[in-house]
């Protein structure tokens, strides 16, 4: 293993893992061992690979490109950048913490099957952060489905067969045509036998790319990537299938595969087409919008614990987008760090509405309350991961959302409604959070605690392990955000500029 | 000399073939015939191996055969997909007593025909090898005697088959009278020359289509498909949906594309419409079915029009039939697989699987609902299985030869399809059985060739690049120039 294919290493571990999960398939306790150890391995090679990473530049590094299909022009081609690094960190944590979590008793049918998809979940989730061949990316992108499609399906809830399958083809209504996209720009990037998917090749090339083919190729992107965030009116998947979703699956789904589609419009969508995005930036700006206050409404009104999380995912994945076509640095890494943040704070909630549906049974609201005099230590991480994700200053959420509304009031479009009318409409979003979230931890925290919940035990140490990386993640981040915005910046800074047409070194 | 050379491998094929039926019939009737399968199989990779040593690029017996990379690139695939017919079949004839011996020859015959029509460069040897590969496979179709549904297939099939043949023969002969000649290339030089001009042209060319439209199923010539796939023996119906449709293919490949490439302007967007209506209907009425063999058979009739799509973007060149030829093999591999998976369900007094029957497979044969499963991902086109790398090939040319519309309608279908697939691996996996599980079938072959067939989807859809670009070259000498 030399270190300089440290991103394949991250894309073989999880391979890997399966060798001995297939020698051991019978044993339960061994496939959770295989599960832990493999993922604790790739959580420390993303850990190495985040200490090479040289804070400041904009570029991307340690860049793997081999030929793959010489026939076909494409190529296996890696590398990772200030956008993309910590997105990996974070999904190489969650992927450990969820298997963690279910080692202690969440899952206790078909283990081996469960890791097997795990683990092959988690090679389509590294793999879409770091590919920098569309092609290559495409077939990550993907890979991510089918596990989840298994995930979901057999390890869900009552409704899981119709939840499952309304992801799938969600998703895969977005993602085909996407692929029609990727294969017209294939065709426009060359003459036969020069054509290529390779993304800096793809970017010095990008002008050749007429402005009507990027109107459409750009809406076949969004589309794809739209539907995974999920943005306002594609997202109807998501709460089934989160609700429907074992506790783990849930994590990933909003830890990591929402952010699968804000990554892939900041890493491939605004960089190759820039005149597409400033054509269609006014839709996206006012579907974010809707987003963020359509999804705190919605969310506000739930009786179910677990749909009111996945829905408050929708409003914050519209603070993303509207960070992202802001088209502001500001925005743009404000967009970014609040990927992260709704990773480890959204991922967090659902693994403790999860822990707290294990003892219960209970997601309906209404059945709750009182869980603050039994649960003293489950109340303190519940508390502080609601403050988080309603942006209380000095945790990881409001530096994110507060760098986006920065960016949206400086919003300045050539034509219709500017930054002053959308910066204080997304702000209205701030404040709805608060309340449906305070309300929410209202209801279920405090009041009287049923009789059939006076005998639950609070957290576990196990339970405990799994929350504590996170909480400290979310203060440490709310604190002193400034190492990340480093990283972040300068990367954040090179898309805005290819996004806006500014000339900027490639590499 | 030479002649014989050139067909060397048919040559060996049809060998086999009548030896098998000879050692079939001084065999007792009660004796095992398992390890036919095996010498049939042993006389299919000889002709396999036979052909790059002996044949030499060329034309043989004055210009009715033509041996170039497409021949053999197309033999290869018709032997690999008879060798999985074979291997997959035993268990099953045992278990119905249907006669092995005719049973192999039967596809051996077949498949001569296959290999003549890819190596065809005349009318005359172009329809010898579409009846020769036609017949037997009727005879595949009706071979459990006592069943009627088999017997319904048989008579549905052969009925349509003849008269798609017959149109077929008289295009020809009205090809003949517009242009004087048989033979592909002087028939592509003349109708160069003249265009669409005049009618009997057009008729020639209608007819043409239309018969070679009845044997690669496409709509609204399919109508004989589903129950004849449906009602023929699984084992059957698995080298049925795949072999023939190949071999349709090979023969529109030749004979559109080749002697007909200089009206490809015409011909192109009639096969671009019914391209996108095969697909359509092939998948929407595949949604509707509750029997996964009918389902089956409906979906076989959606990737026809995939595989209509690339010849309909010839304009795009060499890729276009790179990738009807890389489609027909990932077809072949995955459509063989998934029906020859349902030889798992093959219990007493069923007729193929239902949904229902389906349920709870995954807990009972783990690795025979993986390798369900694996070939139901890659019909649906999904990485990274041989599935989704054959549709990038295909929405390659489509898109270049400017037929937009047309990706994106196969992309729309892509959708519907997973719909129909996913569904199935449900049942696999997400349902449970009620009562007493019923037991499976498992043998020893069928495990081991659907196993060594699925991990070739997987690795062909990691490393396509050999085959692509093997289909490439096949690809070249199409283009009568």
């Amino acid at each position: 293993m030399s270190p300089s294919n440290i991103l394949t290493i991250l894309i073989v571990i999880p391979l890997l893992g399966l060798i001995p999960l297939v020698v051991f398939w019978r044993s339960r306790r061994a496939a959770y061992q295989v599960a832990i150890v493999t993922t604790a391995v790739e959580f420390v090679a993303s850990l190495v690979m985040l200490a090479r990473f040289k804070v400041g530049e904009a570029g991307f590094q340690m860049v793997e490109s081999a030929p793959w299909l010489p026939s076909f022009g494409i190529r296996y081609e890696l590398g990772v950048d200030g956008i993309s690094v910590l997105l990996v960190v974070m999904t190489t944590l969650l992927t450990l913490i969820s298997v963690v979590y279910s080692s202690g008793g969440a899952i206790k049918e078909r283990v081996s099957e469960f890791v097997a998809a795990f683990l092959l979940l988690e090679v389509g989730m590294v793999g879409v952060f770091l590919a920098l061949d569309l092609f290559l990316f495409y077939i990550f992108f993907e890979l991510m489905l089918i596990p989840m499609y298994l995930i979901i399906g057999i390890w869900g809830g009552q409704r899981r067969v119709y939840a499952t399958l309304k992801f799938v083809l969600f998703t895969l209504a977005g993602s085909l045509l996407m692929l029609v996209g990727i294969i017209a720009v294939y065709i426009a990037s060359g003459a036969p036998g020069d054509r290529t998917l390779s993304l800096p090749l793809l970017i010095e090339r990008r002008a050749s790319f007429a402005l009507e083919f990027q109107v459409w190729v750009f809406l076949a992107f969004a589309l794809a990537f739209g539907i995974k965030m999920p943005m306002v009116p594609v997202h109807t998947w998501l709460p089934d299938a989160h609700v429907e979703a074992p506790t783990a699956g849930s994590i990933i789904l909003a830890g990591v595969l929402l952010k699968a589609g804000g990554y892939g419009f900041l890493r491939f969508a605004l960089p190759l087409f820039p005149y597409g995005t400033q054509f269609w930036l006014p839709v996206l700006i006012f579907l974010s919008v809707v987003a963020i206050v359509y999804g705190a409404i919605v969310s506000a009104v739930q009786k179910d614990l677990k749909k009111l999380v996945a829905y408050s995912s929708v409003a914050h994945m519209g603070f993303v987008t509207l960070g992202i076509f802001v088209l502001d640095l500001q925005g743009g890494v404000g967009a970014t760090l609040q990927m992260l943040n709704h990773g480890i704070v959204t991922g967090a909630l659902f693994l403790l509405v999860g822990i707290q549906y294990e003892k219960t049974h209970r997601r309906l609201i209404a059945d709750l309350g009182g869980l603050a005099n039994r649960w003293p230590l489950y109340t303190v991480f519940f508390g502080v991961f609601t403050l988080a994700s309603l942006g209380l200053p000095g945790l990881n959420g409001f530096v994110g959302e507060f760098l986006v509304l920065l960016g949206a009031f400086s919003f300045n479009p050539p034509t219709g409604p500017g930054g002053l009318f959308w910066g204080p409409v997304a702000a209205i979003g701030v404040i709805l959070a608060a309340v449906y979230l305070l309300w929410m931890f209202q209801r279920v925290m405090f009041g009287t605690v049923r009789e059939a919940y006076r005998a639950l035990p609070d957290l576990s140490p196990l339970e405990v392990a799994c929350a504590v990386p996170l909480l400290a993640l979310t203060v440490v981040m709310g604190v002193f955000p400034q190492p990340f915005i480093a990283i972040i910046e300068p990367s954040v800074a090179r898309v805005i500029a290819l996004a806006t047409g500014g000339a900027v070194a490639i590499r | 000399m030479s002649n014989v050379l050139a067909v060397m491998p048919e040559i060996v094929v049809t060998v086999v073939a009548t030896l098998v039926l000879l050692v079939d019939t001084m065999l007792p009737r009660r004796a095992e015939r398992g390890w036919l399968a095996l010498l049939t199989v042993a006389g299919l990779l000889v002709a396999l191996v036979s052909g790059p040593f002996v044949t030499v690029p060329g034309t043989a017996f004055n210009g009715f055969v033509q041996i170039d990379t497409f021949t053999t690139f197309s033999r290869v695939v018709f032997i690999v997909l008879a060798i999985f017919a074979v291997l997959v079949a035993p268990g099953y004839l045992a278990r119905h007593d249907i006669p092995a011996g005719e049973y192999y020859a039967i596809v051996l015959f077949s498949t001569v025909g296959a290999m003549t029509i890819a190596l065809s460069n005349d009318l005359i040897t172009l329809f010898l090898g579409i009846e020769l590969m036609s017949i037997p496979v009727y005879a595949l179709a009706g071979m459990q005697r006592h069943d009627r549904y088999s017997n319904e297939a048989a008579l549905k099939y052969f009925l349509l088959g003849a008269f798609s043949s017959s149109l077929l023969l008289y295009g020809f002969a009205w090809l003949y009278g517009v242009t004087g000649t048989t033979e592909f290339g002087p028939i592509a030089a003349a109708v160069a020359r003249t265009g669409l001009a005049d009618g009997p042209t057009l008729i020639a060319l209608a007819l043409v289509t239309a018969g070679l439209s009845f044997k690669a199923a496409v709509v609204p010539f399919h109508q004989w498909t589903p129950d004849a796939y449906d009602g023929a023996p699984t084992p059957a119906t698995a080298f049925m949906s795949v072999a023939p449709k190949a071999a349709a293919f090979a023969a529109i490949l030749r004979l559109m594309v080749g002697g007909l490439g200089p009206l490809g302007t015409d011909w192109g967007i009639a096969f671009a419409v019914l391209a996108a209506v095969t697909m359509t209907l092939g998948n929407v009425v595949a949604l509707a079915q509750t029997n996964v063999k009918r389902m089956l058979a409906y979906s076989s009739v959606a990737h026809t029009g995939y595989i209509l799509a690339a010849v309909a973007a010839y304009r795009a060149g060499d890729s276009a039939g790179a990738a009807v030829l890389f489609y027909v093999i990932a077809y072949g591999l995955m459509n063989l697989g998934a029906f020859a998976c349902l030889l798992y369900f093959d219990i007493e007094g069923t007729r193929g699987a239902t949904l229902m029957e389906l349920n709870g497979f995954a807990r009972q044969e783990p690795l025979g609902a993986l390798t369900f499963a694996i070939f139901l991902i890659s019909l649906t086109g999904i990485p990274p299985t041989v599935g989704f790398v054959a549709k990038v090939f295909v929405i390659q040319p489509v898109l270049d030869a400017g037929l937009t519309w047309l990706a994106v309608i196969i992309a729309l279908n892509a959708v519907l399809a997973a719909f129909y697939y996913l569904r199935v691996v449900v049942h696999l996996y997400m349902h449970e059985t009620d009562e007493r599980s019923a037991p499976i079938i498992s043998e020893r072959m069928l495990n081991v060739s659907l196993g060594v067939s699925a991990l070739a989807v997987v690795v062909l859809g990691v490393l396509p690049d050999g085959l692509y670009a093997w289909a490439l070259q096949a690809a070249a000498p199409l283009v009568l120039r």
